[in-house]
């Protein structure tokens, strides 16, 4: 039986417009506008949008899972439960990385671990390859903990042999975050004939046309003359780029942005590409 | 302290499913008794085969390579039991065809019965088992035990035919003879059979 709406009766069960707090300077770049009076304003949401489910893309090292374990250890030392998919590291690999990056963040540990769930499909086969066995998993930990927040790092994993069945299983997952009523991070990896300044990830487009938005995490390696003249950086260093793609969710800031992962592996977004250019231009 | 890890998978039962696959197979074939008159026992390994393709095909998306290791089977014929055309194969099996179709006749049964159990939410519904102990506490005990008697009677059911069947079982202190003394005749199912027994008890 297919049922149809009227947009009226969708009103009551229409998600409210808020920000998910990450950690970042991203809290910033996602926003709304609002009508004050006779004139509309553009009021920052504070984190990604509630109910969403942003994929987080980029080649390796350019700090996706380090984004990640910082909007989990966020949510989490605000209070919120967070469930932790982890694929590719083990969990005691990953308790002793949120361990350094709470203390970093300056968080209390002991509220984060308190208020993270996680499920370890990096040494489970069955997790791994059998989608419905762990999405009922995330299903029982979501109901038993009262989670409200997923990470999937990263969902590639869960399809790494068999991309052609890679938008069956991330619309799956996909669909799965929505009927649970979860705001979702969905760490995925890019092949590297793919164009690292793309949303596209492994699996081809599949993960970016069906999550809700995706952030392109960059790197430049500083290799010429040009590139020094332009960036004002050393040759041989790195510079790290990000950049919402596209969220259909809220509004945001179409540019993107320089940032850098500190020492003990905390994201710092700095300034705008742009805007860095310039600066290094009249510094030289 | 620590994280709470969960790493092992929870719910959902690749055994469970396909078993009832295999079940409604048969009972979509006309039942167990049905399928002797077919005289043809190989179906019944390549039924459980179908089930387990099937299953493993839609619940756990599992590729035909992988499916076919699983089960020691060869890719091609996984992919002959997951593309069957159903309606092709009933058509057969109800005699309209005189050839036999080229489709994998138990995958097209197996199809048949997983969208069945699906369209029905019967599949992965958890059963609920319940040991004699709590049948005792429900004072529901002589109910399994009559079900058990007339296991295989065709309903409707004349006093005849009931005396015959459970004959000296004792329930709640009576006979069962006195029971079926007071009950109408004919009772049309098991079902009515328990309620009417009921109501005299």
């Amino acid at each position: 039986m297919y049922r149809y709406y009227e947009l009226k009766e969708l009103e009551s069960r229409a998600p409210k417009l808020f920000g998910i707090p990450t950690g970042t300077k991203l809290d910033d770049m996602f926003f709304k506008i609002e009508k004050e009076g006779d004139r509309y304003v553009k009021k920052p949401l504070g984190g990604i949008p509630h109910l969403a489910v942003i994929n987080l893309t980029g080649v390796p090292d350019t700090g996706k899972s380090l984004l990640a374990e910082q909007f989990a250890i966020t949510q989490a030392n605000a209070g919120y439960k967070v469930l932790y998919v982890t694929v590719e590291s083990p969990a005691n690999f990953l308790y002793t990385a949120m361990k350094q990056r709470s203390e970093a963040m300056g968080v209390d540990f002991s509220k984060v671990e308190s208020n993270i769930v996680v499920i370890d499909a990096s040494e489970s086969d069955e997790l791994r390859e059998n989608p419905k066995a762990l999405m009922e998993t995330m299903a029982y930990a979501i109901k038993e903990k009262k989670v409200t927040n997923t990470v999937i790092d990263s969902i590639t994993g869960l399809y790494e042999h068999k991309e052609v069945m890679a938008r069956q299983i991330v619309r799956q997952f996909y669909n799965f975050m929505k009927r649970y009523r979860q705001t979702g991070v969905f760490v995925s990896q890019k092949r590297s004939a793919q164009a690292s300044e793309t949303a596209e990830a492994a699996g081809g487009l599949a993960v970016a046309h069906i999550v809700d938005g995706t952030i392109v995490l960059d790197k430049k390696l500083i290799e010429s003359r040009w590139d020094v003249k332009l960036y004002g950086l050393p040759i041989g260093s790195v510079l790290r780029t990000i950049r919402i793609d596209g969220c259909r969710i809220a509004p945001h800031d179409p540019r993107t942005w320089v940032f850098e992962i500190s020492e003990i592996g905390t994201i710092e977004i700095t300034v705008p590409l742009d805007e860095f250019i310039r600066k290094s231009a009249e510094e030289q | 302290m620590g994280f709470e890890v969960i790493a092992r998978p929870k719910g959902g039962n690749v055994d469970k499913m396909a078993e009832k696959v295999f079940y409604e197979s048969i009972k979509l074939l006309g039942g167990l008794r049905r399928l002797i008159e077919f005289r043809n026992l190989t179906w019944l390994p390549s039924l459980a085969e179908a089930a387990y393709v099937v299953v493993l095909k839609n619940e756990t998306l599992k590729t035909y390579g992988e499916i076919a290791r699983e089960l020691g089977i060869t890719e091609q014929t996984a992919k002959n039991i997951v593309t069957a055309d159903e309606e092709e194969v009933i058509k057969y099996l109800e005699g309209e065809l005189e050839e036999r179709p080229k489709d994998h006749i138990a995958g097209g049964i197996a199809k048949m019965a997983y969208r069945r159990l699906k369209e029905e939410g019967k599949l992965d519904t958890e059963e609920i088992e319940i040991r004699q102990e709590e049948m005792n506490v429900l004072d529901i005990d002589w109910a399994v035990h009559v079900l058990a008697k007339v296991r295989g009677l065709d309903f409707p059911a004349s006093r005849e035919e009931l005396v015959e069947r459970l004959g000296g079982m004792i329930i709640k202190g009576r006979k069962i003879e006195d029971i079926l003394e007071m009950i109408e005749y004919p009772v049309k199912s098991p079902a009515e059979l328990l309620h009417k027994i009921k109501l005299q008890l």
